[in-house]
């Protein structure tokens, strides 16, 4: 199975080659060698970047590379912080948004106590402020309705 | 007489209180990542680009340069104190860093990597100041062709040092390259591959690339990890160097640096290049040898002096032929693109306040990074006890309110999170982002070199292996290529075993 897995990453990357080689090819145009078109050098990246996916792909059968395990801890935390900036920064401000974004991110973390969690959190919106709105002027709405 | 002229005109840019303000906080960021193992100068420079546009450019740049020569600081700390390497670079600091330390002579090793650091990036300098200026004048003779080939020369250098392969690397930088073709092509007005999305039209931001490929997938990488904090006594034992560790320390520290020297300016390797092969090199030819990996001083200074010197001249090949020496350097050209100034062989003669400004400042930053590392080191062995938790819920929100605070648009924020998950799957399957992001800011002007040089040539390909300079190029980047990928070795091998077998015949 890991095995398979493994065969994937260049098969992603094959794809991504001849789809921008075939995209180039079939919806921009190509022009002359003298007077080239919008799609020629994306043509011949992409089909430079199919031939190394193949290079890499035989390689990988002949000895598959390892592939590392993914962390979907790691990866929630990192997702759950931005979305949750994302979200309410619209809604409540950058203040609450970064407070909140902190202690998504950390709580994560199994070692980092609870405590902690919410002093950082505070800590960082207060130095967002320090920095970027008093420091730099960046016109942010720190704290919506205030 | 013209250097000193250039020179004066660089203190009257550096010496201003807005420009050592900046380079002060630079070179001290730069320590602060270089001393936490796990976050690298790439990060930072990638979470500072919002920061910069609201700075001028050579401010900006002092600041960002700041960060990229002080990491080459701070990174040996933790290598001697924890034997975790801050930086890649700073890896082989750990072979003889590390055993000093435990010998109770950490202070020592500390000290005399900060006069390392500060004599090879000196020498570096000295080497940039001289070399720069030529070089940039030889290069105006480059036409399309050979912009073109050198462009392709800096790529297949950086997929080469790449630590999954030649052929993954490569296949990075096309990737790249192609990501930098999504928006309107500069020559028809055409759009390319935005699949009829408006906000792609200007195609992808710098910033959100960066940032996601770097910042945030790297958080994902280490968020969780096992991360180790110093536990030691702190610093005890004298910190000045006997006489004789100074006198052992000389020659190494000249060898090192100018090893250092010129791994940096060839394009594609850096500091850690430089470090091995200085270390690699003064086993050979130092007398003390056999201390070697016991706690020799020489093994600090080298290879320190090495990635130091690479540091500052890796600025050459940037600044005079726009071709990036490492993944950050090519985040520094965008962040001098961003700012208008194309970056080339006629940035010195077009913005010489910025160039030698940039040089004047390598100096400052240099003293104050002997001050940080010297008298403040206490600061640094402190921040290692700090666990490493704090810093990356941190991190994210930086991410998160510098894309934000430059575009104003949550649209960003949620790409450069896209980006992030893309260079964390990328990781997991053993590919290395860095060559992707120097692809993708090549990318652009190396089709504009390619679609002039086949006008000019009226058509013709062979235009890049006519003219003899395109030509040597070329065959340069060939033969790097093609002593990665073939089994030399295996080949030398098997002719040992044959000529064996005929001798016992």
């Amino acid at each position: 199975m890991r095995r398979l897995i493994s065969h994937l990453g260049p098969v992603i990357m094959l794809m991504a080659g001849l789809g921008f080689a075939i995209g180039a090819a079939t919806s921009l145009e190509l022009g002359s060698f003298r007077r080239m078109g919008p799609g020629a050098f994306p043509l011949l990246v992409g089909a430079v970047l199919s031939l190394l996916a193949l290079t890499a792909l035989i390689e990988n059968l002949r000895r598959p590379m390892h592939v590392d395990k993914a962390d979907p801890w790691a990866v929630l935390g990192v997702i759950g912080g931005v979305s949750a900036f994302a979200f309410l920064t619209p809604l409540a401000g950058v203040l609450p948004a970064t407070a909140l974004a902190v202690f998504a991110t950390g709580s994560v973390i199994p070692e980092f106590r609870w405590p902690y969690r919410i002093a950082l959190a505070l800590g960082v919106s207060m130095a967002v402020w320090l920095i970027f709105v008093l420091g730099l002027g960046i016109p942010f709405v720190a704290i919506r309705g205030l | 007489m013209d250097l000193l002229a250039n020179l004066a005109l660089g203190l009257a840019t550096a010496a201003t209180a807005q420009n050592l303000f900046y380079c002060f906080v630079g070179v001290f960021l730069g320590t602060f990542i270089g001393v936490l193992p796990g976050v690298g100068p790439l990060a930072a420079v990638a979470m500072l680009l919002p920061v910069s546009f609201y700075l001028p450019p050579e401010t900006a740049l002092v600041m960002l340069a700041g960060v990229y020569y002080g990491a080459e600081y701070g990174g040996s700390i933790a290598s001697i104190l924890l034997n975790i390497p801050g930086t890649p670079s700073a890896s082989v600091t750990c072979l003889d860093g590390y055993p000093m330390a435990q010998q109770g002579r950490a202070g020592v090793a500390l000290f005399s990597t900060a006069i390392a650091s500060m004599f090879g990036a000196m020498f570096g300098v000295v080497v940039m100041v001289l070399l720069a200026p030529k070089l940039a004048e030889f290069a105006l003779l480059f036409q399309p062709a050979e912009y073109f080939s050198v462009m392709v020369l800096g790529l297949v250098a950086a997929s080469v040092v790449s630590s999954s392969g030649a052929v993954r690397g490569l296949m990075m930088v096309c990737l790249g390259i192609l990501l930098g073709t999504v928006g309107v092509d500069v020559n028809s007005g055409e759009t390319r591959f935005t699949g009829g999305i408006q906000e792609l039209r200007d195609g992808v931001s710098l910033v959100v690339v960066a940032m996601g490929l770097f910042g945030i997938s790297e958080v994902m990488v280490s968020l969780r990890g096992a991360t180790q904090s110093y536990a030691g006594a702190g610093l005890t034992g004298r910190l000045l160097p006997t006489r004789s560790e100074w006198q052992r320390s000389f020659m190494p520290a000249i060898r090192g640096s100018t090893v250092g020297s010129f791994f940096g300016t060839l394009p594609g390797t850096g500091q850690t290049v430089a470090s091995f092969v200085g270390y690699a090199l003064e086993k050979r030819v130092n007398r003390n040898r056999a201390e070697f990996g016991k706690g020799a001083i020489e093994g600090v200074v080298v290879p320190e002096s090495a990635n130091n010197a690479a540091a500052q001249t890796a600025f050459i090949p940037t600044l005079t032929l726009g071709i990036p020496g490492s993944t950050t350097m090519a985040l520094m050209l965008g962040a001098l693109m961003i700012h208008g100034i194309t970056p080339g062989p006629r940035l010195i003669a077009e913005h010489p306040d910025l160039f030698w400004g940039l040089v004047v400042s390598f100096v400052f930053g240099n003293i104050f990074l002997l001050i940080l590392n010297i008298p403040l080191i206490g600061i640094w062995v402190r921040l290692l006890r700090v666990p490493h938790y704090y810093l990356y819920p941190t991190v994210i929100v930086l991410i998160c309110v510098g894309v934000f605070g430059i575009s104003n648009s949550l649209t960003d924020v949620w790409a450069t999170l896209t980006f992030g998950v893309i260079g964390y799957v990328l990781r997991l399957f053993r590919f290395e982002p860095a060559p992707m992001l120097i692809g993708f800011v090549l990318g652009p002007m190396m089709e504009e070199y390619f679609r002039r040089a086949m006008l000019l040539s009226r058509g013709d390909p062979t235009v890049f292996i006519s003219r003899p300079g395109s030509a040597a190029l070329l065959a340069v980047a060939a033969f790097l290529l093609a002593a990665t990928i073939l089994p030399w070795k295996q080949w030398v091998l098997q002719g040992m075993s044959a000529v064996r077998n005929v001798g016992l015949k």
